[in-house]
């Protein structure tokens, strides 16, 4: 039972970062019908924000933390510019190979830079530790899920209560009476990709303490989002997040209880028999598949 | 004059051996793979409509068909390329059958998540499968008929000269099929599937067929490309082989014939003229893409072939 709630935890921490990542893809799919294949790009750049800034420049955590956030916001506008702006008016395809492309492009771009070797965050705090009765978690893990708690809270609050939640609802809703009603169209989709990018940016960061950072983890982290936002129904952020914690979850029992070789697959499993039993998602309303 | 052009392609093409060789033939060689798998890939996206991200998938199967039998059973290239054929014809029908229920980009996630099972499973099926380390594959080897051997596939060359057959076979095969009564029903289904129904079509079997077709290609180009690189591994079949032959396929024009085999052989060999700058030639690769894509939406075949009835 100890053991079971050790993975629990554990489950839930990388959950909560996958949550992070794929809240901010669906956002962006749900809003902007834009097909990210970069996303798992603007996760691993932020982790290169943040590392670097603590390593190189020896800031602290929070003046980490402010820089991964800004660098992600400018690489969403620039991504908005490419995946969005440019290519308006134009069918799925477009956007998967375009962001492929960015995906690619930026990437190498990291690998030529910055170089193949990983690197992992290590500052004071990963010699702390948490403890819940049975559950040990070190400090930079145990975060993880209350970052995760309090941006996705913010988030809420945002979309709720402020006009430019309110034009991000409306846009989401049907577009172009969204313009008539006086939504600046432009600048909601910049400040969809911002948010999105920041959300990815963020997560890389947090996981930078626990996982290696290379320039190639963007891959199976866009995958694990797909996953996620599928699960969730596409352009739900509440069942973004309970999906991507369930994933998590889901994750770290396959590994602990059947067999490490399952953990990466069970996922995609789940999703082709989710999408062929209920296409609309495990918690999403009933939509058109088309 | 277009007679001409299409001798003068095939002549150089035939002449590449004597022309250059080594690396430049190694990379005409990739071109001419590539171009199976685009055209197979076009057959279910061009013309039938349905996205599929699974062609680097299918690719892995034909490959990991022919490296298995031929360790396993011992049986060689002539006996392997059938099998293979088969058994990704199989595994496209499986996938083709979630394409019943689902559209647009479901069915593309449906297909990506089919990819990178396939890929994870040739990983961590180690005892099968060889894991990341993979499977060494021979070279084809001699090819006799009733105990006289005819010829000997060994060298580069020759390697080169069966997929420049290979690839020929595949073109014409696909120019067949959409020529044909099916390929007219997939047209017909991606024009509009609900009117293609009430008139009676098949529209489950047409893009079934669609499917399994476009997956036997890529099976056939991966149990060639297995000889022909004399292994395989994961690596070789991962989700981003299957979005560079989207790519392909896009960048040359979606639904045309010619544009696949055009797109294909341009971002084979685009990358590969960086020369001293070859450390960029990813980071160019994807550059390239997202100009293309933003400047060139009906691809390099449609955009010609719009001019030219614009001008008409």
């Amino acid at each position: 039972m100890d053991l079971f709630l050790q993975y629990l935890a554990n489950g839930i921490v990388i959950g909560s970062a996958y949550v992070l990542v794929a809240i901010g893809l669906t956002l962006i799919f749900g809003i902007l019908g834009v097909v990210n294949f970069a996303h798992g790009e603007f996760y691993m750049l932020g982790a290169y924000a943040g590392v670097l800034t603590v390593t190189l420049l020896g800031l602290p955590l929070i003046a980490a933390l402010v820089v991964v956030i800004a660098f992600s916001a400018v690489l969403g506008v620039f991504a908005e510019a490419i995946l969005h702006r440019a290519l308006r008016e134009r069918d799925m395809t477009s956007s998967i190979i375009a962001s492929f492309g960015l995906a690619v492009a930026l990437q190498n771009a990291a690998l030529l830079t910055i170089g193949p070797r990983p690197m992992l965050l290590q500052t004071d705090l990963s010699m702390l530790a948490v403890e819940f009765g049975p559950v040990y978690l070190p400090l930079p893990r145990a975060l993880i899920p209350v970052a995760m708690v309090v941006m996705v809270g913010l988030l809420f609050a945002v979309l709720r209560y402020t006009w430019t939640g309110r034009s991000l609802r409306a846009m989401a809703q049907h577009r172009t009476v969204a313009r008539l009603c006086g939504v600046r169209v432009e600048r909601v989709a910049m400040v969809t990709f911002m948010v999105g990018a920041g959300l990815a940016g963020v997560s890389g960061f947090l996981m930078s303490s626990v996982l290696m950072v290379t320039p190639v983890i963007g891959n199976m982290i866009v995958l694990k989002a797909f996953t996620v936002v599928i699960l969730g129904g596409m352009g739900d952020i509440m069942g973004a997040a309970v999906a991507g914690l369930l994933l998590g979850v889901v994750e770290t029992m396959t590994s602990a209880y059947l067999t490490n070789g399952l953990r990466d697959i069970i996922g995609f499993v789940i999703v082709i028999a989710v999408l062929l039993f209920r296409p609309q998602g495990l918690f999403g309303k009933s939509v058109e598949r088309s | 004059m277009k007679a001409g052009l299409s001798l003068l392609v095939a002549a150089v093409l035939v002449a590449a051996p004597f022309l250059t060789g080594g690396y430049e033939l190694q990379v005409l060689m990739v071109a001419l793979l590539y171009v199976t798998l685009t055209t197979g890939l076009n057959l279910v996206s061009g013309y039938a409509g349905q996205f599929s991200f699974a062609q680097g998938a299918f690719y892995g199967i034909g490959g990991y068909t022919t490296a298995i039998m031929g360790r396993d059973l011992g049986t060689g290239f002539w006996i392997n390329l059938p099998a293979g054929i088969v058994v990704t014809g199989l595994f496209g029908l499986l996938l083709g059958i979630p394409a019943l229920r689902l559209k647009g980009h479901f069915l593309a996630i449906v297909t990506i998540a089919f990819q990178t099972i396939v890929y994870l499973g040739l990983i961590q099926w180690s005892g099968f499968t060889g894991g990341q380390n993979g499977i060494l594959v021979p070279p084809i080897g001699a090819v006799s008929l009733f105990g006289a051997t005819l010829f000997d596939i060994t060298g580069l060359t020759a390697h080169y000269w069966l997929t420049l057959v290979f690839a020929v076979v595949a073109v014409w095969v696909a120019w067949r099929l959409v020529h044909s009564r099916l390929g007219r029903e997939w047209v017909a289904v991606k024009d509009d599937e609900t009117l293609a129904g009430a008139i009676g079509l098949d529209t489950t079997r047409a893009k079934l067929t669609a499917f399994v077709a476009s997956a036997a290609f890529a099976g056939a180009a991966g149990v060639l490309n297995a000889h022909v690189m004399r292994g395989v591994t994961p690596d070789d079949f991962t989700i981003w082989i299957s979005c560079t032959v989207v790519a392909m396929m896009v960048v040359g024009g979606r639904g045309t014939f010619l544009g696949p085999i055009i797109g294909a052989v341009l971002l084979t060999i685009l990358p590969e003229l960086t020369g001293s700058f070859a450390q960029y030639k990813l980071f160019l690769f994807g550059v390239l893409l997202v100009v293309i894509i933003i400047a060139l939406p009906e691809g390099l075949v449609g955009r010609w072939r719009k001019s030219r009835e614009a001008r008409a």
